[in-house]
């Protein structure tokens, strides 16, 4: 049994923790506000997010497309090489067009919409059902499991398990669409169990080559625009599964899985280790395993154990994580208190960076931890801040290829591609009057903690030499912030 | 310590007050200046291995599952056409290396490369009680494990560890957005370099003061005895994010070492890419542009031992035939491209391309037009110090003979790299490989 933090440890260090954690950070207004409300409460507005209304719109192209097949077999059967081409390219650009639209319309969802906690959980729930662009292909199969996984995000683990994997984007990426009885495909089988579930160790390759078996059947519709089962497709024999044998279902096979201590072991984990900490400790995960076993798989509850736990407020949780791209981008803009990119900026980033939503590396989707931070991409978290902070006012001669063009393009037709932050009206007059004030000021803003002392030193040489401090100082001395070790971390 | 010379400041502050952090917080070169100091007070300089005109390895990931039999084809096994009714390679087609095995018919660069005497290919690589899982079978591949056994670090990065304490972070090169887990040591080392024109600190506005801050907030680390007495290091424990991940590293530790290492690789390569334009054609896809750039990196004299770059797009469970040949030609055609380019800079005779993937596929075809996840098949090695053609016994396809409807291995794949490591970068393969095994005669 996990404790709960004591009232006197929540202040402004643990109210920005739980905002960091829970959503996408915050302005140092946005933590005040939670901090008055105290824990419980912060923690149900946060969690119980059924109770705001969320009206975002979804993507007026998100609909079933009933010409689909019809444009496919009309590339197919190009009268000539050149037409086909023409047409493929055609079909590849409205679908390129459409996913940098569904990228974009989630990023805002994540950093502007009414319910960030549900959004923190769709994204946990994106990299574990991973699946990608490069293989569906379909925008709306896409639009359509990130639905799925934000109706099921905090509901219950079976249910979300099962809705998961009949849906037309898993049926495509892991080739379930494609098994058929006395041929059955093993890719779902297995990364179900290895991936979603129980984690290696915990079956045997009997086990996965008996349940694919059991998902036979599961496949779209004639006109390729929804999920259908189709029991001529579906093989009904005996499967013997986990020692068990009976004429099981693709959900009966699921259910069986999810009943196995193995997988809230598996989920609590790496539910912690998403929110929490990479390095869980023992006792803390099996509490949480007990919580969540105990609880008929329900996330909901553990999410509430966990953001409540003491331990998810101990000293080695807290800015013990290396921000993801997403985190990065998303929480930035709310410290500067700037508005998110503009499409094309923002989506260069993310995949520049390492998150490019829809895309994860592989079907174990990303890493997390060390694995974001490379000497390249390090540099270009840099380099990124730089525009951030500075917007499209200076030219930044590294961004060169696509992002260049994309600005100029922008520029052409009158519209800013990034507004320059402003950054005066964050500090107080008297934060700015001093080199020294200034320096804490921004520690405080942009880290929630300090820097070490190499990097303060430096920092203090050149704001000193700066004094006054002109807005472009401001922005320098912000960028410079942004451009050490510890505002990785979150 | 053997030396009492040893016993000096410099050594009192190393190893009281920056103890074991050492290797996370500074940059390799600074090391480097320790084993320097060190080795003098040997009074025997151990040579690095970074010198610029060593033996470079360029590993090629082919990543998902390269199907072993539709690149090698058996074109004579009757098990071979059985298994494979709709997407076996049609003896017809396949371009013969002897008189039962055949390159894809895609794979036209390396025909000629075989016909130079610059290929060889190990048939029937793998291990052990082969793994299926795509994560765990690769991890096994670049950490060089048993397969019940787990390891963090990875064959590459214990290389490093061995063989090159206090190298330049340059010594390994990842090209590509992921660190790949063959490189992870306990000293990190090697870089991630995806495009060198944006590999650098950008300053903004006319005057350079924001990138002399920047340096400054590194460079007084340049000396790590300054430095250390200047925190009296006892300050650096009390920063937040110094949580412990692995290897005894925090998070901070790890960035700030990346960090370090970063600015000191960015002015090399930056200065290197500036000066050695590439003239060579290479066809238009990913892979031959990464293969490109290292071309021009090897050219500019880094002190690099180990390339590594990676393919994706083998995990052929559907319509392999389209899929596949498609992705070997793309290989095919960029290796050639990358050694005709190595040959006209004059630097072939140090360079050794070696491919693997994390297993094979299975002998039978699925029911859609493709193979699902396999154990052993061929490596392929590209270079001119190597035996050419064909080694390891070709594997039976005759049904007694799989294993779970697998081939089974007949070389172990820590043999290939116990050789590489030996007889390429002449290096004791034992305490990287953790015990000995039994080399191939590929290296010449």
């Amino acid at each position: 049994m996990l404790e709960s933090l004591p009232a006197s440890q929540w202040n402004a260090a643990t109210a920005a923790h739980l905002l960091n954690r829970a959503g996408f950070g915050g302005s140092p207004r946005e933590i005040e506000n939670i901090r008055q409300m105290g824990l419980a409460k912060a923690v149900s507005w946060l969690v119980d997010y059924e109770k705001i209304p969320d009206e975002t719109p979804a993507p007026d192209w998100a609909h079933p497309d009933p010409e689909v097949d019809a444009r496919h077999e009309a590339i197919r059967k190009a009268a000539d090489p050149e037409t086909r081409r023409m047409l493929q390219e055609q079909e590849n650009q409205e679908q390129n067009s459409q996913m940098a639209d569904l990228r974009y319309w989630w990023v805002r969802r994540m950093a502007l919409g009414p319910r960030p906690f549900q959004e923190k959980m769709t994204l946990f729930w994106h990299g574990h059902f991973a699946t990608s662009y490069e293989k569906v292909r379909m925008p709306y199969f896409l639009w359509l499991q990130n639905e799925t996984l934000r109706r099921h995000a905090t509901g219950n683990f079976d249910d979300l398990l099962i809705a998961a994997s009949e849906d037309p984007a898993m049926l495509l990426y892991l080739d379930g669409a494609r098994s058929r009885k006395g041929n059955p495909n093993e890719n779902f089988a297995r990364e179900v169990m290895e991936l979603f579930t129980l984690g290696e160790g915990h079956y045997t390759e009997q086990d996965i080559q008996q349940a694919a078996k059991a998902y036979t059947g599961w496949g779209l519709s004639e006109d390729h625009l929804h999920y259908q089962y189709h029991p001529y497709n579906h093989d009904d024999g005996p499967k013997t599964i986990f020692g068990q044998t009976g004429n099981l279902t693709g959900e009966e096979v699921l259910k069986l899985i999810c009943a196995k201590p193995e997988c809230a072991q598996f989920i609590a984990r790496k539910i912690w280790r998403f929110f929490a900490q990479d390095q869980p400790s023992q006792p803390v995960v099996d509490a949480l395993v007990d919580e969540f076993h105990g609880h008929n798989m329900d996330i909901k509850h553990l999410m509430k154990v966990i953001f409540l736990a003491k331990e998810f407020y101990a000293p080695d949780v807290i800015r013990s994580q290396i921000k993801s791209p997403v985190q990065w981008l998303i929480a930035s803009t709310h410290q500067l208190q700037a508005p998110l990119p503009t499409q094309p900026m923002s989506l260069v980033m993310l995949r520049g960076l390492g998150e490019e939503l829809f895309n994860p590396p592989n079907v174990k989707g990303w890493d997390g931890g060390i694995a974001w931070i490379t000497t390249n991409n390090l540099l270009d978290r840099y380099n990124y801040a730089a525009a951030l902070v500075e917007g499209d006012r200076v030219p930044l001669p590294g961004l060169k290829g696509q992002m260049k063009s994309l600005m100029n393009a922008m520029a052409e037709d009158g519209l800013m591609v990034i507004a320059p932050a402003d950054v005066r009206s964050l500090f107080s007059t008297m934060e700015l009057s001093d080199p020294m004030n200034f320096l804490a000021a921004l520690q405080a803003r942009f880290l929630n903690a300090e820097l070490r002392p190499q990097r303060a030193a430096s920092l203090a040489d050149f704001l000193k030499s700066r004094s006054p401090l002109e807005d472009a100082d401001i922005r320098k001395a912000i960028r410079l912030v942004m451009c050490t070790p510890e505002y990785q971390l979150t | 310590m053997k030396n009492p010379l040893l016993t000096t400041r410099r050594d009192f502050l190393r190893t009281t007050l920056l103890g074991g952090a050492l290797s996370w917080t500074v940059p390799s070169f600074v090391a480097q200046t320790f084993s320097a100091l060190h080795a003098e007070a040997d009074g025997a300089l151990t040579q690095t291995p970074t010198g610029t005109d060593g033996p470079i390895l360029v590993l090629i990931q082919l990543a998902g599952g390269n199907d072993g039999l539709n690149a090698i084809v058996p074109y004579t096994n009757d098990f071979y056409y059985q298994a494979r009714p709709t997407i076996a390679i049609p003896s017809g087609q396949v371009l013969t290396l002897n008189d039962t095995l055949g390159l894809n018919p895609a794979m036209t660069g390396f025909k000629s490369l075989f016909d130079a005497g610059q290929l060889s290919v190990v048939n029937g690589v793998g291990y052990p009680n082969p793994n299926r899982s795509h994560f765990r079978a690769t991890e096994i591949w670049q950490t060089a494990s048993d397969e019940d056994k787990y390891l963090s670090d990875g064959w590459l990065g214990r290389y490093f560890d061995n063989a090159c304490q206090g190298c330049d972070p340059t010594v390994g090169i990842n090209i590509g957005p992921r660190l790949p887990q063959a490189f992870s040591s306990h000293t990190p080392t090697g870089i991630t370099l995806e495009n060198p024109d944006s590999y650098r600190f950008i300053g903004t506005g006319k005057n350079d003061d924001e990138t002399v801050a920047y340096r400054s907030m590194y460079a007084q680390q340049d000396d790590p005895l300054a430095s250390s007495s200047a925190n009296s290091g006892a300050s650096v424990s009390m920063v937040s994010g110094t949580v412990m991940l692995q290897n005894g590293q925090s998070a901070l530790d790890f960035l700030e070492r990346t960090s370090m290492d970063a600015q000191v690789s960015s002015d090399k390569i930056r200065e290197i890419t500036s000066k050695t334009p590439s003239t060579s054609q290479y066809p238009r896809t990913a892979l031959a542009r990464n293969l490109q750039l290292v071309a021009r990196l090897i050219a500019g004299g880094l002190p690099t031992r180990v390339f590594y770059v990676s393919q994706g797009g083998y995990d052929t469970h559907t319509g392999q035939r389209y899929g596949q040949d498609a992705r070997l030609r793309e290989l095919s055609e960029a290796v050639k491209a990358f050694t005709d380019d190595l040959t006209s800079m004059r630097e072939f005779d140090r360079v050794m391309i070696m491919t693997f993937s994390e297993f094979g596929r299975r002998v039978h075809e699925n029911g859609s037009q493709g193979t699902d996840h396999g154990a052993a098949a061929p490596m392929f090695l590209v270079g001119r110090h190597l035996k050419p053609g064909l080694l390891g016994a070709e594997p039976s396809l005759a049904p007694a003979d799989l294993q779970d409807g697998d081939i089974k291995f007949n070389t172990d794949f820590r043999s290939v790299y116990a050789s590489i490591l030996q007889d390429w970068l002449k290096t004791n393969p034992v305490p990287i490989l953790g015990r000995p095994f039994p080399t191939l005669p590929v290296v010449t």
